[in-house]
């Protein structure tokens, strides 16, 4: 008796599921998969191993579709990516955990004692995100100060509406909030109340959930989901970083313990090619190498 | 007066309960239903390239199944002698020394929280690579070993608990059919505490599969296809559910995140549902 | 069984051998796991130990106490018990006063299926439907925070407590039920006059089980706590648990102090855990004495 109703639950969802699975799989059969853009990869030809990449989370758009194409014309490949924040992409690549360490951030004296080596490929700025129903549309680098020392609580403050502050950061291993905390910031203090979060993409989504919500990332994953105020009458976007204007600017690197080899090489020279910078554009970012 | 308000409060509690779970189940369901279908596991990938490995999957649950399920068995393998072997001795030779200092070791390990055993793990690799094995890294086993440490008191006491419950007139007649120890525990012991085991090892199997702080200190990534060997890194689909959830970009990735929820659940708790049948099947004949 | 073990027959050695073989290294590894978390948090309390255990984290100023965080634990786990140790009272108190009901087998199939929720699934549930709720309420708050998690974790703590507390205070009840009916108690009075008051150790039994899942979990503070470093002053503040910690400041660079924070929180964490399987040790004896007939199954 104990068991009858947790059974019924349980089977009634696993049917349910299996049946979905089943009528699907023979709706999938007809689809095929494109692969294109086979002759842009030759430098992979004959290769076969893995790449393991860990690190700034502002790389994984770029590093995925990159590893998406790779893959689909190398079967023999393997790269594994995952995020962390810059100081596991520094910590793992330094321990050899990972073949690339990503870093949104230059390397410290620390990490270079590792026998770290950089390889920067892309130019990425840093901006203030809030909700795109708040009516605010421009800062000034001293109210986010205020903002994120927790001085200013209230966008009423700042010509919002009468609607409590949400400040939002990002973890200690984050190059996104160190490069934030140094060039906006200017070595400021984050108030301690601020709710951590720990990648771009989980900040955007905070962001983009809470109307009363502040807080920064990657330029490269702005979309409409979230609104980037203009900064002291400049607008965030990279096409401004590059030209000097927007001052919280970056670029985004790949590490590697000592000089990269084998297959780990021939990926970030890949990513450092001028084919790889259509990955690089389309993730929002402005490519190095390629015609800059 | 007292009686009534505490009967009350005992109804509003059940109903609170009852209503809660139904909502979240629900919720979790009707998000997911839109969602379930070939496209959730395989993505544009066709099915039987997919199930071979032949082509890559992306945005799609599949590898996350597939690492979950051989991270959970490998877990298993390792776990399953060493822990049966521990609840044995935890139960037949209860009184020396070192037994009493094993039933604490295992207690107390039953109370560690999770994301130690994951922490454990992490500098443990570090050590290794400095000290012994430097190709040593973030891998399935890994993962896999720490989650047999996380299951082994589970899997002990269950099998203890199965034995101690064997009645004392069953062990006074193995005495009296002049039976050694070790007979008494092969013969009559083990075969009749099978479901009880059985049961601990399904049960295992539940918490494995769930558990997220583990695996996630010690080699599951957002993406790497599905695992090419023992020492590469995998997905899971806790962890797809934790990443998803908190950085989804598009609808279809949350949408990737109920869907891979609705499936763990279903796992877990069919898991636990049969564990639950054979329990009480290990139960019933002993207390007629 | 006892005189068996002290004279073995030659032919029993072999089995016994192999069964020493095979728990001597579960042994060990248990104590190579503590004595690893033990070994790697030790040079944290030699050396940076002021820094650690002091009461603000700002690694930008190069603070990096964690008393924030164990007061945010213990806080949560506190709040937690509060709201479902009552809870759990009442629905056990409801499966023992209607036991044939439908309603209560109903239930025993709901605690048997939360068991088997994930708890990433609650996070899931507790982040779509829980904290937008939370925001649109009290608008001082992003939603994250203190009660949105105690709320989530309370129902990850609910089905052990139930266990244990249906399973203990059944057994008193069936040991009283004739005195009590014979008395013309109803069965509610019985449990209210009768056995809930001669039951305390059931219930600590429950919180401290509960109390241990609570401290212990990582994703539901790490998903729905907001994990700002701050000292908790009201239910909507943002807080940081040890375990969101590890999870958190995991990968920084090898020998900082952010890196050694993290095995003093592991160490805190141990400590604790360690106290209470303590603490129900002790509970578990003192059960046994009292039940001396109850099977050690209690513990699920």
């Amino acid at each position: 008796m104990i068991l009858r109703s947790s059974h019924i639950i349980s089977l009634g969802l696993c049917l349910s599921l299996c049946s979905t699975f089943i009528t699907s799989c023979q709706q999938q059969q007809s689809t095929t998969s494109s692969s294109e853009g086979k002759a842009e990869l030759g430098t992979f030809e004959g290769q076969s191993g893995s790449i393991n990449i860990a690190g700034g989370t502002a790389h994984i758009p770029v590093m995925q579709k990159a590893a998406k194409a790779i893959m689909a014309s190398h079967p023999d490949i393997q790269i594994t990516i995952a995020g962390g924040g810059s100081g596991v992409g520094a910590q793992q690549a330094g321990k050899g955990l990972v073949d690339i360490g990503n870093t949104g951030r230059p390397l410290k004296e620390k990490e270079l004692a590792l026998g770290l080596v950089s390889h920067p490929f892309a130019i990425d700025g840093v901006a203030i995100i809030i909700h795109p129903d708040n009516p605010v549309g421009e800062l000034s680098s001293q109210q986010v100060a205020s903002i994120y020392a927790g001085t200013t609580t209230n966008w009423k403050d700042l010509g919002g509406a009468d609607q409590a502050i949400h400040l939002f950061t990002r973890d200690e291993a984050s190059g996104t909030r160190s490069v934030f905390v140094k060039k906006l910031l200017k070595q400021g203090t984050v108030a301690q109340h601020a709710n951590v979060t720990a990648s771009n993409g989980a900040m955007k989504t905070a962001i983009a959930g809470d109307p009363g919500a502040i807080g920064y990332c990657s330029i490269g994953y702005i979309n409409e989901m979230v609104k980037a105020p203009k900064l002291d009458g400049i607008e965030p976007s990279n096409a401004n970083c590059v030209s000097g204007e927007y001052p919280v600017m970056r670029k985004l690197y790949m590490n590697t313990k000592g000089n990269p080899e084998g297959l780990a090489k021939t990926f970030i020279d890949f990513i450092c090619s001028k084919e790889a910078s259509t990955y690089i554009e389309a993730s929002g970012y402005i490519p190095l190498h390629a015609g800059n | 007066m007292r009686a009534r308000l505490f009967h009350l409060w005992c109804l509003v509690c059940t109903c609170c309960l009852i209503l809660t779970l139904g909502g979240i189940v629900f919720y979790l369901v009707s998000q997911s239903l839109p969602y379930l279908n070939g496209a959730l596991f395989f993505g544009d990938t066709p099915v039987w390239d997919a199930i071979s490995g032949k082509t890559r999957v992306w945005g799609a649950l599949w590898p996350a199944c597939v690492g979950t399920f051989s991270v959970t068995i490998i877990a298993l393998l390792i776990a399953l002698l060493p822990g049966i072997a521990t609840g044995i001795w935890l139960a037949e030779f209860p009184r020396s020394r070192f037994s009493t200092g094993l039933g604490l070791a295992i207690d107390v390990l039953a109370g560690t929280p999770s994301v130690l055993m994951g922490l454990f793990g992490f500098t443990m690799i570090l050590f290794l690579r400095e000290h012994i094995a430097p190709a040593a890294n973030h891998s399935l086993l890994l993962s896999a070993s720490c989650l047999a440490i996380l299951i082994l008191p589970y899997l002990a006491s269950t099998t203890r608990t199965a034995m101690q419950s064997v009645p004392l007139s069953l062990r006074i007649s193995t005495h009296a059919l002049g039976m050694n120890h070790w007979q008494r525990i092969w013969y009559v012991l083990l075969p009749r505490s099978t479901k009880g085991i059985l049961s601990g090892i399904m049960l295992s199997f539940g918490r494995a599969a769930e558990d997220t702080a583990v695996i996630m200190l010690t080699g599951a990534v957002a993406s790497a296809g599905l695992p090419s060997s023992l020492l590469a890194r995998y997905e899971a689909l806790p962890f797809s559910i934790f990443y998803y959830s908190a950085q989804y970009q598009t609808k279809g990735e949350l949408g990737l995140a109920f869907g891979a929820s609705v499936t763990l659940m279903c796992l877990t708790a069919t898991t636990f549902a049969i564990t639950g049948m054979v329990y009480q099947q290990s139960l019933s004949p002993h207390h007629d | 069984m006892q005189e068996t073990d002290s004279i073995l027959p030659a032919a029993s050695r072999i089995p016994h051998l192999c069964l020493l073989g095979l728990v001597i290294p579960v042994f060990v590894l248990i104590a190579l796991l503590f004595g690893f978390l033990f070994w790697f948090s030790l040079p944290v309390f030699y050396s940076g130990g002021n820094s650690i255990f002091s009461g603000e984290w700002q690694p930008e100023q190069g603070h990096f106490g964690i008393i924030p965080m164990i007061k945010g634990s213990m806080l949560l786990a506190v709040l937690t018990l509060c709201l479902s140790f009552p809870a759990a009272v009442g629905i056990s108190g409801f499966c023992l006063l209607h036991p044939k009901h439908r309603i209560t087998s109903l239930v025993h199939g709901m605690v048997r299926f939360m068991t088997g929720i994930p708890t990433v699934v609650y996070g899931l549930a507790a982040l779509m439907l829980l904290v937008p709720l939370l925001r649109t309420w009290f608008t001082q708050s992003s939603g994250f925070g203190l009660l949105a998690c105690l709320l989530a974790l309370s129902l990850l703590t609910l089905p052990v407590m139930i266990m244990i507390l249906e399973n203990q205070l059944r057994e008193s009840l069936n040991q009283h039920q004739l005195t009590g009916t014979s008395l013309g108690m109803s069965r509610s009075e019985i449990l209210t006059h009768i056995i809930i008051p001669c039951a305390p150790q059931a219930f600590a039994s429950a919180i401290v089980l509960g109390f241990g899942r609570a401290v212990g979990d990582t994703m539901l503070p790490l998903m729905l706590a907001g994990n700002a470093p701050q000292n908790p002053e009201s239910l909507f503040d943002s807080i940081r648990t040890l375990t969101a910690h590890i999870g958190l400041v995991l990968s920084t660079e090898h020998g900082s102090a952010t890196y050694n924070s993290l095995f003093a929180s592991g160490f805190m964490l141990l400590a604790i855990s360690v106290s209470l399987t303590v603490i129900t040790r002790k509970l578990e004896r003192s059960y046994q004495r009292r039940h001396p007939q109850a099977s050690s199954s209690a513990q699920p």
